[in-house]
């Protein structure tokens, strides 16, 4: 059975072929992945993408003929669960209980819950509900209430006081509903008929997976233990905090240095500024949100700062010092800034990989530390699989969501789903927010060569009142030769909701014409999208080497 | 100027016209049909009554309802209006507002009044910049091809035209209103009451009494309420007096609207109406498609029909409503498939912490056998925003699995449109209720 397995999988990579394209069905279990069968990789077949950086030398003793086989674990060749997961945030729980539902036994192991995530500490929920999207997004609920209350003079509102703001109790209330939320994740797991097993889950092997000195065996492991944070290794790092952090401090940083210019700097550089503090960020590069529409990452740096964010770019922080006041320095490539009372690094994150046993069992990583998996989220091993963060493809809950239901559903339901990465809407929620669907200008260039751009750039309605300088800017992205609309970006005022019926219609293969046949709802912000007419450029580069000073240029034809 | 036209279909004389366009009336519809019209070479010419925030027979103003008395000083007013929710949910957020918070009512009317004066002179620049001749005055028609408008100051003018627009609007007067989808309306109902509203619901006014300090009001259910002001929102009639269409042989409906084919032509094949005066569907984004449809008719070169399917719309209630293409009961009548309707009622975020008893409600109408989605509701805060969006997917045709497999953007609280998966009924098509 072994034997034809693997000459099954030399033959199909001969052919270029992947993968067998069959639902798995328990319990003729035929894993074609060439890692785990073949002696030697395929030469044929293209590496995909993240595959690309795989290599780690020790994997090669993976690859003995015994993993070609089933592992037995009981006499009978019964596991005490069809299937474990590790990691009981978005994806793991998406995954377990879609499984469950459809008849697996499933246990799905978790870390105590804490705000601060550790090696020993996490939660039913994950980032997500924990220390991720909805904290941060009461945050930002929280510190939008200052500019209401600013909007609201021009609209006949005075307060015979300032309106104060008390940190506290934002946290305490914050804290409150994560607690309800993890007691609804709890609930949702038991109806559905998951075990739920507390402690660091690592793995055995290939069927066994340990919690707590206790062995489990398992037909299928399915991780989904998600990312953290990290902080550079530079000198008084023990001074900075992350995000797990900032969403749970004793009291409101005074001054706070944010490094970082990505989504989560940004978005805290926006909840602190919203509350009172001075806020600066320290951005490596010269703008903000790197892979983000180029007009995009302007106009949100021009607002972030007419809100009163200050902004250092092409700055590198290289030591945090602490004095004697108990403040914090930065010093950087440009200087020192001095007097924070916190320093936040929003530089990246890093799956959770470490110390769960991947490296005896023989499963692949790439040099970030992601698994790596195929395009089922199957890694290299035939019964482990990952969903999530952890495999670092594209990290956003609803992506896990995806990731944990397609699993599911073609594993245990006899289905034959891949989870679909393309056209993934995404938002930020700076204040103000951005939301985006599609391809960049600049991507859309490279990919079409002929593209016709749309923008507007206007004073909402309500700024007309309030006499803040808040505008709003709307981008579409046209391919011409086809007329279909490949991008969408956004930045005001609800953008994140407008964008969600937008990404159907994107995702549908809306054509210009169709936005332009909507009939727009007024008085809103979202007609704007229905009712540009004119395009604002049209680039003809198809055919043609596109050169780097053209890409964002507005000087095209 | 004198141009030489040749009348249509006529006797083959050539006549000379003043304008190849004379539009009656300034406001969302007139302006685009006129200023499109010049964009396509036509002459035009447009007149409009002087501008006051209260309309009557001889005040209206450039940029008409919407921008005089609709939808932009009622979304300021909601605007205005909104901060005091917005002030209370803040205060589980951490917010401490010690002290007094008063509302200037003038201050706020100052400002909207300052805001739609401004946009009464854009419009009036639109207009300009598009080479369009703007009177001051009340327009009326003496024959198909003539217009006299009393100007204000005081002349009375007459102006030959190849094609008149009548773009009139409508006025506040009382008629039957058109409902929404019925589950809908319970939500709206509710909320309102929620947030403080006394609904008299089945009530009528039978007597309204001026007292001292105020007025004083009597329903047909025995009860007497005192109050500052009586306001009457129970529908709007289209403004064709004054025009002399009678005379002129332009044909209405019985309830006065201006009897228009499906390009906006009248019974006068030089006589063309679009806007509220049709009473078809009179929003402004509507208005403008009427207008934008007739100028590329007439002078664009292309026959081109307004298109009223899946017309979204939007109640600034507060929390508001919006909604897309069939309501539940339409969709019942007109599909000959059974349909199935998916419903989600969520506290949002946002109120999980200010602990606002509100929820909100989304709705879809899907048909069961072509899996076409027919139609979009939703009762709840930035509605109107998130439908834009579902309004363009509907004009792809979008199904249910188009939208399901749409990855949400999280947290929001439009995502929820692309996680409803368990029907919660399915409707035959002569109204049999099927538990799913």
């Amino acid at each position: 059975m072994a034997a034809a397995r693997c000459a099954f999988a030399a033959a199909s990579s001969f052919f270029g072929k992947y993968y067998l394209r069959r639902p798995l069905h328990s319990p003729r279990l035929i894993s074609v992945s060439p890692w785990t069968c073949a002696r030697t990789r395929p030469a044929v077949s293209p590496i995909p993408f993240h595959f690309s950086s795989w290599l780690i030398g020790e994997r090669a003793s993976s690859y003995s003929a015994d993993t070609c086989n089933v592992s037995s674990v009981a006499a009978d060749g019964s596991f005490d669960f069809e299937l474990i997961t590790i990691g009981a945030g978005s994806g793991g729980v998406r995954a377990s209980r879609f499984a469950a539902n459809l008849g697996a036994k499933v246990a799905v192991v978790e870390l105590p819950f804490a705000t601060i995530s550790s090696d020993q500490t996490g939660g039913l929920g994950g980032t997500c509900v924990i220390r991720g999207c909805v904290p941060k997004k009461l945050l930002v609920y929280g510190s939008k209430f200052s500019h209401d209350i600013e909007e609201s003079r021009g609209f006949g509102w005075s307060f015979e006081s300032e309106p104060k703001h008390d940190w506290a109790t934002l946290i305490a209330q914050k804290n409150a509903e994560l607690r309800r939320l993890l007691g609804v994740y709890k609930n949702i797991l038991s109806s559905a008929g998951v075990t739920i097993i507390e402690g660091r889950g690592k793995i055995v092997d290939k069927h066994t997976v340990e919690v707590n000195g206790k062995k489990y065996s398992a037909k299928r492991i399915l991780l989904a233990v998600g990312g953290r944070a990290v902080v550079p290794d530079i000198p008084g790092k023990e001074f900075a905090i992350t995000s797990d952090e900032a969403l749970d401090l004793p009291s409101q940083p005074k001054k706070i240095g944010i490094v970082g210019g990505g989504y989560i700097a940004l978005e805290f550089a926006g909840i602190f500024n919203g509350l009172g503090s001075e806020v600066h960020v320290f951005i490596r590069g010269n703008k903000v949100l790197r892979g983000y529409d180029e007009e995009i990452r302007d106009f949100l740096a021009d607002q972030m700062t007419l809100r009163g964010i200050n902004f250092h770019f092409e700055e590198s922080p290289l030591a945090i010092e602490k004095s004697s006041d108990g403040l914090l320095s930065l010093r950087t490539n440009k200087g020192m800034e001095r007097s924070f009372s916190h320093i936040l690094f929003g530089t990246g994150r890093r799956p959770n990989t470490k110390n769960l046993g991947l490296e005896e069992a023989g499963v692949g990583l790439d040099e970030n530390g992601a698994i790596v998996v195929d395009e089922y989220s199957r890694t290299n091993v035939d019964s482990i699989w990952a969903v999530g963060d952890v495999t670092n493809r594209v990290n956003l809950t609803p992506v896990a969501l995806m990731e944990g239901g397609a699993f599911a559903r073609t594993v245990f339901g006899g289905e034959d789903i891949k989870p679909d990465h393309v056209n993934v809407a995404t938002a930020v929620f700076t204040q103000p927010p951005v939301g985006c669907v599609g391809l960049t200008e600049e991507k859309a260039i490279e990919k079409y060569g002929d593209i016709d751009v749309y923008t507007t750039n206007f004073r909402p309605m309500k700024a007309t009142l309030s006499g803040l300088p808040d505008r709003t800017l709307m981008k579409i992205v046209v391919d011409a030769t086809t007329d279909k609309v490949i991008g969408v970006h956004m930045c005001g005022d609800d953008c994140p909701e407008i964008t969600q019926g937008i990404a159907i219609a994107v995702n549908a293969g809306v054509t210009k014409a169709q936005f332009d046949a909507t009939v727009g709802i007024h008085p809103t912000s979202a007609e704007e999208l229905v009712t540009m007419r004119t395009p604002t450029r049209k680039i003809r580069l198809k055919g043609t080497k596109v050169p780097e000073a053209v890409v964002g240029s507005s000087q095209i034809l | 100027m004198a141009r030489k036209m040749l009348v249509d279909g006529g006797d083959g004389m050539e006549v000379e016209f003043d304008y190849d366009l004379f539009t009656i009336g300034a406001g969302s519809g007139g302006v685009r049909a006129s200023r499109m019209s010049a964009g396509h070479g036509a002459k035009v010419a447009i007149c409009e009554l002087p501008f006051h925030p209260i309309s009557s027979e001889k005040l209206g103003g450039c940029g008409g309802t919407c921008v005089i008395r609709g939808c932009v000083p009622k979304k300021i007013l909601v605007y205005g209006s909104s901060f005091h929710g917005e002030f209370e949910d803040s205060k589980n957020f951490g917010w401490d507002m010690p002290g007094e918070i008063t509302f200037d009512w003038k201050r706020l009317i100052e400002n909207k009044t300052k805001e739609i004066t401004r946009l009464n002179g854009v419009y009036k620049r639109i207009l300009a910049n598009a080479g369009v001749t703007l009177f001051e005055g009340a327009g009326k028609i003496i024959d198909p091809h003539t217009v006299e408008v009393h100007l204000t100051t005081g002349e009375i003018k007459r102006f030959t035209t190849k094609h008149i627009l009548i773009a009139t609007g409508s006025s506040a007067v009382l008629l039957d209103i058109p409902g929404f989808d019925d589950e809908m309306r319970g939500v709206v109902a509710k909320n309102l009451e929620g947030r403080g509203v006394n609904l008299h619901p089945s009530t009528n006014i039978i007597k309204i009494e001026k007292i001292e300090g105020g007025l004083k009001v009597y329903s047909d259910r025995g009860e007497e309420i005192e109050t500052d002001v009586v306001l009457m929102a129970v529908g709007r009639k289209p403004n064709t007096t004054g025009l002399n269409l009678n005379a002129v042989g332009v044909e209405l409906h019985k309830d006065g609207a201006i009897k228009v084919d499906e390009y906006s032509q009248t019974n006068i094949p030089s006589i063309w109406a679009v806007g509220d005066v049709t009473n078809r569907i009179n929003l402004t984004p509507v208005a403008l498609m009427e207008g934008t449809c007739l100028a590329k008719t007439l002078f664009g070169g292309e026959k081109i029909k307004p298109d009223y399917e899946n017309v979204p719309c939007a109640v600034f209630s507060i929390p508001p409503l919006s909604v897309v293409g069939l309501s539940e009961q339409e969709a019942v009548s007109q599909t000959e498939n059974d349909i199935l309707v998916f419903t989600s009622s969520f506290t949002p975020m946002k109120n999980t912490i200010s602990g606002r008893q509100e929820k909100t409600v989304m709705k879809l109408i899907v048909d069961a056998k072509t899996d076409k989605v027919l139609g979009a509701a939703m009762c709840g805060p930035d509605a109107p925003e998130i439908m834009q969006g579902i309004a363009v997917a509907l004009k792809c045709n979008a199904t249910k699995a188009q939208l399901d497999s749409t990855v949400g953007i999280h947290p929001s609280a439009a995502e929820e449109f692309v996680t409803m998966r368990t029907a919660t009924r399915r409707v035959t098509p002569d109204g049999q209720v099927i538990k799913v």
